[in-house]
Formats: C-alpha cells, sequence, structure tokens
C-alpha cells in the first residue's frame, strides 16, 4: 500500500514539473486509483466492509485529501496572484514608457514641426530673413555712399575746370597789360595830345594787373579746394573700403552662423523624424506586449477552475469511503463528475480544446472584422 | 474634454492593459474590479462607454450590464463585452442584456480603440 501511495505521489510530483496545474487533478485520480488497486488484489466486495485495515485507509487517504488540496489551493493562488502583481507591475512599467515617449515626441516635435510656431525651423527662417535684410539694407547703404563718392569725384573735376577758367583770366590780364603798354608807348608817341589816352593806358594796365591778382587768387584758391576735395575724396574711398570688407567679412560671418545653424536644425529636425519612426515602432511593439501580457488574465482563469475543482475532490474521496462503508464495495473514485464540473467551469476555447488533449494551444489575438456587434 | 470610460474586470493587470490602450488614445479611464464595484463607481458619474468583462466575482458582466442598463442615466451608454468567452450563447446573452459589442480576449489595443470609436457617444 505504501509503495502504491509512493507510486501516486510520484505521479503527482512529476505532473506538477512537467505538464503543470492541469495534471493536478489527474494525478490526484492517479493517486486515488492506484491506491485502489493495492487492495482490489485482495479484497473482495462485500467483505471489505468489515475489513478495519481497509476503512483505516480510505480514512487515511480522505486526510490526504484534505491535507494536501488546501495547500495546492493556497499554492496556486499565491502564484496566480504573484503573477498579477507581476503583470500589473509591467503593464505599469510599459504605461510609463509610453508615456515618457510620448514627452519625448512632443518635445522634439516642436523643434522639428514645421507649422509650429515657436519650432526651431520657424525661428531660424525667421532669424535667416532678418539677417538677410541687414545685410540688404547694408549693402543698400555701400551703394549710397559710392554714388556720393562719384559726385565727389565729378566735384574734382568741376574744379579742375574753374582752376583752366581762373589760368584764362591770368593770360587774359597778361594780354591786357601788354595792350596797356602798347597804347602807353602810342599815346607817348602822339606827345601832348595823347596825354589823356596815356592816363586811360595806364589805368587799364592796373586794371589787368587787378585782374592778374584776381586770376591768381581763384586759381589758388580752386587749388585748395581741388585738394581739399581730393583728401575728401579718398579719406572717403579709404573709409568704403573698409566698410565694404568689413560688409563682406560680416555678410561671411552670418552665411557661416546661418550654415552652422541650419546643420543643426537639419539634424535636429532628423533626430524629430527618427524619433517619431522609432516610436511609431515602440508603440506598436508596445501594443504586442500588451496583447501578451493578457496571459496572465488566461492563466489566471485556468488556475482558479482547476484549484475549484480540486476542492471537490476531498467530497468525491468522502463519498468513496462512505460507499464502501455502506455497501461494502471497494469503488475507484470515478473521474467523470469532477471532469464534468471541471468542463462546465470553462470559459476559453483553449481549455476546451485542452481538455480534449491538445496539448499547447495559444489563442490568437482577435483581428477586427471578428468583433460581434450588436 | 476627454471622454470617459468605465473599464470594468476582476484582473488587475487587464484593467491596467485595457487602460494603457485607452488613455494612449485619449480617453480618462475608471476602474471597477466586479460589476458590483463598477456600479457605485459610476454613481454621479458621466459615462461615455463601458468595457466590462463577463466572468468576475461579487457580480459577473451580464448581470452588471442589466443593472447598469436600469439607471436612467446610462440608458444609453454603449457597453463592450471584453472577455475569454467566445460561446454564441453567452454572446446572445450580452446582446439580451444590452450590450453593443463582444470582444473576445486576448485583444489588440488598435481592434479595442476601432470598436470604442465606432460606439462612444458623442
Amino acid at each position: 500500500m505504501a509503495l502504491a501511495v509512493a507510486g501516486g505521489a510520484g505521479t503527482i510530483a512529476a505532473g506538477w514539473n512537467t505538464w503543470g496545474w492541469y495534471t493536478l487533478a489527474w494525478s490526484a485520480a492517479l493517486l486515488a486509483g492506484a491506491a485502489w488497486m493495492g487492495f482490489a488484489n485482495g479484497t473482495a466486495a462485500g467483505e471489505a466492509g468489515a475489513d478495519p485495515m481497509i476503512a483505516t485507509y480510505l480514512q487515511g487517504r480522505e486526510q490526504f485529501g484534505a491535507a494536501v488540496l488546501p495547500v495546492w489551493g493556497r499554492h496556486m493562488d499565491n502564484s496566480r496572484t504573484q503573477m498579477e502583481d507581476a503583470v500589473s507591475d509591467l503593464a505599469g512599467r510599459f504605461s510609463s514608457i509610453v508615456d515618457k515617449l510620448d514627452h519625448a515626441l512632443h518635445v522634439s516635435s516642436l523643434a522639428g514641426n514645421q507649422d509650429g510656431a515657436q519650432s526651431m525651423t520657424a525661428v531660424f527662417s525667421h532669424s535667416e530673413s532678418q539677417l538677410a535684410s541687414v545685410v540688404a539694407s547694408m549693402k543698400s547703404a555701400m551703394q549710397s555712399k559710392q554714388a556720393m563718392l562719384a559726385q565727389i569725384r565729378d566735384l574734382e573735376r568741376f574744379t579742375r575746370e574753374l582752376r583752366d577758367m581762373a589760368e584764362g583770366v591770368a593770360s587774359i590780364a597778361a594780354q591786357t597789360n601788354l595792350l596797356a603798354l602798347n597804347a602807353a608807348i602810342e599815346a607817348a608817341r602822339a606827345g601832348p595830345a595823347g596825354a589823356g589816352f596815356a592816363v586811360v593806358a595806364q589805368e587799364v594796365r592796373h586794371l589787368s594787373s587787378r585782374s592778374a591778382d584776381t586770376g591768381r587768387n581763384i586759381s589758388q584758391r580752386v587749388g585748395q579746394i581741388s585738394s581739399a576735395i581730393l583728401a575728401a575724396s579718398q579719406a572717403a574711398e579709404q573709409s568704403s573700403d573698409a566698410e565694404h570688407q568689413s560688409m563682406q567679412s560680416a555678410e561671411g560671418m552670418i552665411d557661416s552662423v546661418l550654415a552652422d545653424f541650419r546643420t543643426m536644425t537639419d539634424a535636429l529636425v532628423q533626430s524629430s523624424d527618427l524619433l517619431k519612426q522609432e516610436s511609431i515602432a515602440i508603440q506598436g511593439e508596445v501594443g504586442e506586449a500588451l496583447v501578451q501580457l493578457q496571459f496572465q488574465d488566461r492563466v489566471s482563469q485556468v488556475m482558479t477552475h482547476v484549484r475549484e475543482n480540486l476542492e471537490l475532490m476531498p467530497a468525491v474521496l468522502e463519498e468513496s469511503r462512505r460507499h464502501y462503508e455502506a455497501t461494502g464495495e471497494l469503488l475507484a473514485p470515478d473521474p467523470a463528475p469532477l471532469l464534468d464540473a471541471l468542463k462546465s467551469t470553462y470559459a476559453m476555447a483553449e481549455e476546451h480544446a485542452v481538455h480534449g488533449g491538445s496539448k499547447h494551444v495559444a489563442p490568437k489575438a482577435a483581428d477586427a472584422d471578428e468583433i460581434t456587434f450588436f | 474634454m476627454a471622454k470617459t470610460i468605465l473599464v470594468v474586470d476582476d484582473s488587475a493587470s487587464l484593467r491596467q492593459v485595457v487602460g494603457i490602450a485607452l488613455k494612449g488614445a485619449g480617453y480618462d479611464v475608471i476602474e471597477g474590479r466586479d460589476g458590483a464595484d463598477a456600479l457605485t463607481k459610476c454613481t454621479g458619474q458621466k459615462i461615455h462607454l463601458v468595457v466590462c468583462d463577463v466572468n468576475m466575482p461579487n457580480m459577473d458582466g451580464i448581470t452588471f450590464v442589466k443593472e447598469f442598463k436600469k439607471l436612467a442615466s446610462y440608458r444609453f451608454t454603449p457597453v463592450i463585452m471584453l472577455t475569454t468567452e467566445s460561446q454564441e450563447s453567452k454572446k446572445e446573452e450580452g446582446k439580451a442584456a444590452g450590450a453593443k459589442a463582444w470582444v473576445v480576449k486576448p485583444f489588440k489595443p488598435e481592434v479595442l480603440l476601432g470598436a470604442v470609436a465606432k460606439l462612444v457617444l458623442p
């Protein structure tokens, strides 16, 4: 008998490791069956009612069930609770990942979003436009300065003309002086009759002398003005050259800064796009993970059904003992009521499949067209 | 303003999984751990849709839907049954109780969201 019970217990242990919870009910039935077979060889119906050994065995078997089955049930409940807690925690972590991903995506979209008023790209475009208008304004100022320089150069041409005119005045004065000298000679040759003419000639010579002085003064002043204009023109040209170089340098620097900024914003936009793509992929993975996490609910239901079925076992053993006590007939426990009770608790198609003999049935997540709308 | 969905399931992890899918789509979620608990949670709340399990302790999903539909405020609130049950007889029970759709677990988040979007009250 001891060997038979030990054999049954061994079967239970093997069933636990190999097939899991599903086999517990079967193992317990085997235990009962193996024990019964140990007695059946030497016991006939009708005689066993008086056999104290059998009565003791049946009582012991009942006590065995009463002792072991609640422990199994508690282990199953504990495992179910642990699994549920762990999966809840896991689901919470997935939720946190999704939230953080959404936040990162939102922040990065501010950099890459072309439509957003505050986006990095929008800020760049606005800055580029403003700097371009500054450069255009500087170029316009340079063009005005060049026009002014051209006018100054024209002034220099005018002063040259003025100098030529002053030289013309000096030349006319010299010729007038020569003419007055000839007039004075002719007046002297005329004697007393030319005395008045000599006075006129003398005045004309004075006038020519003053004209020559005025011509020289004009020429001198024009020269001074010309020198001043030339100096101003040269200074303006030097200033213009310096400003031109400065503007070119500023334009180059602006272009360089904008290019760096463009590279940076392009990289940010690329990162943002990449993050968006990765986010979509991760959300797909999380969606798949959410499907897989639902296994806990199914496993929990199966374990609950098996545990509830195990709770029926003591009653079966008790009934077996009562039957023996009443009739003296030693019957093997009938698995059918237990299996029927187990079957009546099934909610999932996979439970029915496993009950029917399938060893591994993995349910598939329902597609949209599998939803039933009423 | 976000619409509110009542999720009723005795499995905390399932409530969480459904919650992640719904919150990710912008819905507010209220949870009930069984039918009886859900009836107390929804009192005074504007509920735009219910996602409900069938097999639960204290009060099962079918009974809950019947009781829920008796409340004047929720007479027209759509209910989606989300369950491992796939038997036609159970579906008929759900339909008779007043459910609008039957989704079998495990579910794909996008499939559930599609059904929710189709039925949720405006």
